[in-house]
This record gives C-alpha cells, structure tokens and sequence, in this order.
C-alpha cells in the first residue's frame, strides 16, 4: 500500500446513494418500457455498482433488467508491462446480449481505456443494440473519445491524486464512500 | 504473481505459483462455452511447437490454446532423420532466435532439453514432455480436473498405475498431486518401480495391497512400448491380467465409486479395457478438454524476456 | 645459481606438523634444509613467510587426448595445465584415436611428451587390448620395452574375465601393473548418472552402485589368483572401497585411487542437468563422500588421482544423456583439497603429500621428492592466505570443463621447482 500523504472525503454515504440514485433515474427515463436492459459492470468495482443500480430501477422505477460482470484484464492495452500479473476474474454474462441494450457501468472513467477494452470484451459476446456508459465520478484526463452516457458527479483531480471509491460490499472496503486522495509519484 | 519465464518442471514451481495458474485455468474454461471462444492477450505473439517426438493431441491441444489467446501459431518441422544429438538443437534454437519468437513448446525424449533450450533462448519455454523427466502441462490439468470432481484435495489418494520407471507424467503428477496435499501410492511390477522414490509416495505390487489403502483416484498410465528397449515384463497379456484394469478391478472402482484418469493415448486391452473406457467416473475427456484451458493459462502467466528462473 | 626458500612450513608424508625451515637449492639440488640459513649470501632469496613447500604432485590417472582428440587437449597443453596444478608428472591414458595399444604410438606420445617442460616425468599406460576392445591382448611386451608403464583399458572394463585373467598373468610376467576402471556394462547400460533418488527426480536413467562394486569384487578374486599387482581406478563406492580394503588386509597385491571430485561432490550437484557434473564412475550420494574421506583418512586408499578428463565447451553444451562424461582436474585439484579439508582441518597436509606425491611415484617404482637435503628440488610453494580464482586465463588447459571455473577458492600456487628450476613463479 503506498503511503497516503493526504485524504479527503468527497461523497459520504449519504451522496453516493444520492449519485447512484440519479444515475437510475436518468437510465429509467431513458429506457422506459424496456424488456431487454441489461447492466454489465466491469470488474472490480462497477459490479457493485451495477448491482445498486439494477435494485434502484427495479425498486423505484418499476424496470427490470439483468445485470452481468466482465473482466477486462485480457483486453487491456497495458498487460505486457505489469510487474505482477494480476489474477483473471471471468466474464459472467449469463443472457444473450444480442440486440439488447447494455449500460456498461464503472465506479470511475479517467482516461477512458478501461472503457475501452470493457467495449472489445463485450463484442466477444455478442451484438447488442446499443451500448452506454455509466459511472458514478467522471474524471477529467480522456486519452480515447469516450464519454458516460450517465455520470454522477464530475470533478478536476490533479493528477497526484486520485479518486477512490469504496463499497460496502466489497471486503476490503468496509464502508459506502468516495475518497480523494493524493499518492507519491512513484505509484503506478 | 511475479511472472517468470519458463514452464520446466513442477519441482521448480512454488505452490502459490500452482494455484494462480489453476485459478486462472477456470474462465479460460468458462470460455468454451461461448460462440467467440477468443480473447486477445497473446496478440501479436508468436507461439512456436518444437515437438522431436511424435504427438497429435499435445501438440494441438497447445495449438488451439495459443489460438484462443489470439496468437500466431507456428510449428517447426523437424527432420527426425537428422537430428540425432543435442548440437543440433542448440543451432536451431540459434535460427529460432533470430525469428523473435515469443513462446517455444517443446517436447523431445532426451530429459533437459526444455532446459538448455530455455537457458539459450529469450523466449519462454514450455516442456511439452521431455524423456521420462517432466510434463508439467499434464501435471496441471490433471490436479484441475481432480479438484473439479473432489473440490479440496487434502487428505486424498491417488493410486498412480504402470510403467511408473519411464514416466514423465507418473513423476510430474504425483508431486503436483502431493503438493496440493494428496497422499500418493505407486502400483507396478517390480521391473518398472523405481529403486529410489521420494519416502512419501507408497509402492504396490499387486492390486489387492493397492485397494486395501482406499484410494480416491485410480490414474492408469500407458503401457509405453515404443518407450522400452529391454523385455520388462513377458507380453501385454501378462501385463493386462497383473497390472491392467480388469473388468473386475472396474467392478471394485465402480462399486466404491473411484474417480478414473489416464493420460492417454489409452491402450485398448492393456492397461484398460473398452469397459473401462466407458466407465461413468471416468475423467480421461475431462482432462482432454481441461488440457486446453490449462494450457492457456500457462500462456498467460508466462512471460517472455523475464529473467530466467532459478 | 642458488635460491633460499626462507622461513617456510614444510609439509612431508610422515606427519601432519609442518617443519619451519629455511630451504637452499642448488642446480637441481636441495643442498640445505635448516631451522636457519645464514650462508647464503650469493643465494637468489624468496622469502616464504607463511607458505607451505610441498613435494611437488604426481598424477597415475591423466587424459591428455593425444593422439586424435587435440581440440580436447594435447600433451604440451596438459603439461602446462599440470604445473599450474603444481604437478610435475602425470601418466597418461590410453584411449585416445587411435589407442595407445602398440609400441610405435607409445613412441610417439612420449616423443611428445619429452618436448615439454616436464616431459622427463610424464609417462603413458598402454590398452590391455587392442584397440581396447577387450577382445585380443595388445602387444604388452613391446609397449613396455618402449617405456610402457602400467596397462589398462581405462574408459572401459575389460568384460570378458578369460581375457582378463590372461593379460594379468601376462602383466606380472612383465611385471607391469594392471590398473581396472570397474564397472559392469550391462548393469550400467545407458546410465548417465548415479541411479538413486536424483536419477528418478530428473528421470535419468542411472548407473547402480553395483555395477563398480561387483566388478571390483570380481578383478580383486582375478588379482589374487594370477598374483599381479591390480591397481582399481577412481573408486566412488564406500562398499568397493570396503571390498578393496579387506582383500589388502589379506595380503592381495591390489591398489586403488580416489578422484577429488568423489570426494567433494555428489548426485544433487547435479541440479538442473549440470553437465559439470557428469562424470563415468559418477557423482554418488553424500553417504558415499563421507565413508570415502574417512577412508582416505584411515588409509585405505592409495592415491590422489584426478582422472582429468578434458573436453569441449561445445560437447559438454548439450543434454545431459548426450554430453560426454568427465571432468578435469590437474589445475583444481590441489587447491580445491585444501579449501575444502586441510584450511578447514578435517586433514593435514601429510595426506595430500602421501597419497598425492610420494605413493603415486612408489606404486611405479620411481623415486619419491621430499623436501630434503640432498634430494631432487621438486616442490611447490603454496599460500594459504591467498585465493584462486580458476578464470578461463588462469587455465591452461584447452578445455574448461570445471565445476570451479570462475570460482574462488581458498589457497595459492606461487612457484612450482623442477628438477632446481623454477616453471612457476607468480
């Protein structure tokens, strides 16, 4: 763990339930009356995000969907350069995405390549009809012309810092929140 | 998971090592299923399969996987006739240099040849069976495939069957197997145990002492003849009637239940009959069709260019 | 031209002790060994504060590869790769191309041997037979009238025991000694290494303990019943070791060697198919190293042989069932025994000068050197407190096949005297 130099809290539980709260919203208004809708969240931690997002439709919008998990360690433009090569996930897609709408969801964009290669992973499974983005923090830095469709909150993040979103579900996290912190330079 | 450079062995692998390449074996399985059974890690490599010694299934068992990883799969043919001693391997490794490659299997019948072609190359080795030494490959998809019918393997038997001297795989899979935390028993005629075997592995000299300690798993080996070139037992008939799975020592398996697993190829009325091929506990296709994925998760840790390991 | 060798420790066969003495040397004479030597002002001086002068070494098991295997070796090569080792005379081994198995190529290859710088003290066996074959006795009388030494098929057993027993018959008429390399083929068959708990794990096929231990037991019976004098080569099993030790007792005429390297090393150096390690006897199991320098030390050995075995880099670069088996040993061997033994005490320094300079010259009836007065000047100074480095140019042999190659080991040959004349001085 690098050593963490400076941290604040910039959404506590409260807001980011807020955020993910808009987030469906605006997914439901736009895909009213859909039978086919499906979320997929790119690992690690758009799942759980995915996951929230599916419960607040169904729960407040009356919209069901289903919702799937990619993992997109084996499309990353970068896998020749990790100096410890990270443990692959899977892919669960467990419906045909074929002509079907699909919200890719991740929990942070910054320079748009994990998006990326979460949009190569999904053409491996199939042809879905459309194809949008929701992220809960939007971070200025794009390297690729791609943008969320859906995003809760943007922000200007110097570029020692970083954003750091933490869910509850997720073991290591502990708690529902969205931190900024900044890390020394050597950090990769 | 620190990559390294070369496959050789299981002895040189840490058992952390072992689980990341058995974990990672399982979405590469998940893939199968799917219409587009391709990702994209390995491309734009080269893989390159360097076999001296016959094989049909290894060799495109290793293909496919390459092929799945989207690499560029080649296969260097080799003039059986002329190649007679180790010189000749290290000047081909010299024109496989200077083709940049990525990714080399070999497989040879001389044991340590993986290891001077690793230690001359850049590329990453993968030792597709080298003389009775190692098949770390077989070793890995076959602890997949146990693990997959008996989840914690601890505290387990696996009875290994056969020519147990001239193995590569008896000796590659009774350590994966004793690393993972089973207990491991050989069964062969004395002809074909080894004199010296690690103190944990049991011997057996006839099948009756080898059900008498229960094991889980009844893995056969092939009857290698080509591999023999001294009369170790008097015929095949003998062999069967003593060491082979009888009909009635698959009664035994089926009644208790055993797990069965062969290498293959299988040696119809040898080692096994057709009864036995057909026997419902039998994992021999599982292995085949966890051959790939393994492999490809091998192809994914490796890394070439990474210094050489210890 | 005198030379004073002063306030050094003299090493001799007798006792582990060394002598703090002055040494004078003369032509090719020591002309004093004293606890002071004043008189000498005319005399070069060499000053040996903290050296040990040791007779220098004689080597019964050499391969210098002359005729046919020069890219190996050659006897001016192997001369040299000797004096680096500090030995001043070495008997060389028949099976080169073709073998050393008539007169006329014992001619030859000590015609060779006469133009290096020791070429006084090298000497050569000759086959038993032709070709060695083991089939028909090569032309033993002959060999030894043109200065033949010993016989032996070295490389190889003499398999057929009819054949055997006549060439020994045949040697003791000519009073010349058989030397055996013991082993029994069949039982070693296309073993590459020891057979035992390393030869499983890299699925090698092995070479049984028995193969030497039977064939030992078998040339010994031959030995007794002919009445020759059997000297068995390289020794690497504590039970051949046993065997040769009983029939001594019993007053059989049967010598035997002991190599370094089965001393130092054993199956695990092997590692990862080292070929470094390959050697015919092969590397055996630690149980062995231990019973063997007990041995050594109890005196059930005769010599210190290295059985130096040159070959290329290139042929020792391949798998390990294909590279060719052998070792050299003439540049390491005094080095590596005080590293390993004498700077550690496990044994003195009267070990290696017995067993390794003045019994190899007794077995072959040629005077011994010890550091007296009135002897042959023919000794090495050696410092303990440096080290050697075994770099490529250090060596001077042709081939590097050397588990110390570019290893440092503790000690150091600074001068090595011949005959009163300095071959060695660094």
């Amino acid at each position: 763990m690098p050593t963490l130099t400076h941290r604040h809290l910039h959404l506590d539980q409260t807001q980011m339930a807020e955020c993910i709260q808009r987030l469906a919203a605006a997914i439901a208004a736009a895909h009213a009356g859909s039978d086919n809708l499906a979320l997929v969240g790119i690992h690690k931690r758009g799942v759980p995000l995915a996951y929230r997002i599916a419960h607040r439709l169904r729960t407040d919008h009356e919209i069901a969907c289903v919702v799937g998990t990619i993992d997109i360690t084996q499309y990353r433009d970068d896998l020749g350069s990790f100096a410890i090569l990270p443990r692959l996930e899977g892919s669960d897609i467990p419906f045909d995405i074929d002509d079907a709408p699909v919200v890719l969801c991740d929990e942070v964009i910054f320079t748009g390549r994990s998006v990326r290669a979460a949009i190569d992973a999904l053409m491996d499974f199939g042809r879905p009809r459309c194809v949008e983005l929701a992220t809960l923090i939007d971070r200025d830095g794009r390297e690729f012309p791609i943008q969320p469709t859906y995003c809760g909150d943007r922000i200007q993040v110097p570029a020692n810092q970083r954003v750091a979103v933490r869910f509850a579900e997720i073991e290591d996290d502990q708690e529902d929140a969205v931190y900024i912190e900044s890390v020394p330079p050597s950090h990769a | 998971m620190t990559p390294r450079k070369d496959l050789l062995d299981i002895a040189s692998l840490s058992n952390e090592e072992i689980e990341f390449v058995l974990a990672n074996a399982a979405p590469f399985k998940d893939l199968f299923r799917r219409s587009v059974k391709k990702v994209p890690p390995l491309r734009g490599r080269t893989v390159l399969t360097l076999f001296y010694e016959p094989s049909t299934r290894t060799r495109s068992s290793f293909e496919v996987a390459a092929s799945r990883l989207s690499a560029d799969v080649t296969h260097f043919d080799v003039e059986l006739s002329s190649v007679v001693k180790g010189e000749s391997i290290l000047d081909t490794v010299e024109t496989l240099e200077a083709m940049q490659l990525d990714y080399i299997v070999v497989r040879h019948k001389q044991a340590g040849i993986p290891n001077l072609i690793a230690r001359n190359t850049a590329a990453s080795v993968i030792n597709a069976g080298d003389g009775w030494h190692a098949h770390p490959t077989q070793a890995l998809l076959d602890a997949f495939t146990a693990r997959e019918v008996l989840q914690d393997l601890n505290g387990r038997k696996a009875l290994i069957v056969g020519d147990i001297q001239h193995s590569r795989v008896a000796r590659s899979t009774s350590l994966i197997f004793r690393r993972l935390g089973m207990d491991v028993a050989y069964l062969a005629p004395g002809s074909l145990m080894p004199r010296q075997i690690p103190d944990e592995i049991q011997t057996f000299g006839n099948w009756q002492d080898a059900f008498d300690w229960t094991p889980d798993i009844v893995y056969l080996l092939r009857v290698q003849s080509e591999r023999l070139d001294e009369p170790f037992f008097p015929s095949a008939t003998e062999y069967h009637n003593n060491f082979g799975l009888t009909d009635a020592r698959l009664k035994v398996l089926s009644d208790r239940k055993l797990w069965l697993m062969h290498p293959g190829p299988v040696n119809r009325g040898v080692e096994i009959t057709d009864a036995g091929m057909n026997y419902e506990r039998s994992l021999i296709n599982q292995q085949v069709e966890n051959g790939i994925a393994v492999r490809m998760s091998v192809l994914y840790w490796l890394r070439p260019g990474a210094a050489p390991a210890v | 031209m005198k030379r004073l060798y002063k306030n050094a420790q003299i090493a001799s066969a007798d006792s582990p002790k060394l002598q703090t003495a002055d040494v004078l040397v003369e032509g090719d004479r020591i002309i004093g060994v004293a606890a002071s030597i004043n008189d000498a002002a005319d005399a070069e001086l060499i000053d040996c504060t903290g050296c040990v002068l040791l007779p220098a070494l004689f080597d019964i098991h050499v391969h210098a590869r002359e005729p046919g295997q020069e890219q190996k070796e050659n006897i001016a090569s192997c001369a040299e790769a000797a004096i680096n080792g500090g030995v001043t005379g070495f008997i060389m081994m028949p099976n080169t191309t073709p073998a050393i198995d008539n007169a006329g190529v014992v001619r030859t290859v000590l015609e060779s041997a006469r133009r290096t710088r020791i070429g006084a003290s090298i000497y050569t066996a000759g086959a038993i037979t032709k070709g060695r074959r083991g089939e028909e006795l090569a032309g033993i009388a002959a060999m030894k009238n043109a200065g033949a030494v010993l016989l032996t098929d070295d490389g190889f057993p003499v398999d057929n025991p009819q054949v055997l027993r006549r060439a020994m018959e045949y040697a003791r008429d000519h009073d010349l000694p058989l030397a055996s390399h013991c082993e029994v083929k069949e039982l070693s068959g296309k073993g590459s290494m020891h057979e035992g708990s390393v030869s499983y794990s890299l699925g090698l096929p092995g070479i049984p303990s028995i193969s030497e231990e039977i064939c030992i037991a078998r040339d010994i019976r031959l030995a007794e019943f002919t009445g020759t004098h059997l000297n068995i080569q390289h020794v690497t099993t504590a039970r051949g070791m046993d065997t040769i030790w009983r029939a001594k007792q019993r007053g059989i005429r049967v010598t035997c060697e002991i190599a370094p390297h089965h001393l130092m090393f054993n199956h695990e150096d092997i590692g990862d198919f080292d070929t470094h390690y390959k050697m015919n006897p092969p590397l055996r199991t630690k149980e062995d190293n231990a019973a063997l320098l007990e041995g050594l030390i109890a005196g059930k050995f005769d010599v210190i042989a290295t059985d130096h075995a040159p070959h290329t880099p290139f042929e020792k670069n391949q798998d390990f069932a294909s590279a060719p088996f052998g070792i050299t040993g003439l540049e390491t061997a005094l080095v590596s025994l005080y590293d390993r033994y004498i700077a550690k005490g496990i044994f003195g320094w009267d070990v290696i000068v017995k067993h390794y300079s003045a019994q190899p010259r007794t077995l072959f009836k040629l005077p011994t050197v010890p550091i007296t007065e009135g002897g042959t000047a023919e000794f090495i100074v050696f410092n303990p407190n440096r080290s050697t480095t075994f770099r490529r140019e250090f060596m001077k042999s042709k081939s590097l096949n050397t588990p110390f190659l570019d290893k440092e080991l503790q000690g150091h040959i600074e001068r090595v005297i011949y005959r009163g004349e300095e071959l060695l001085a660094r």
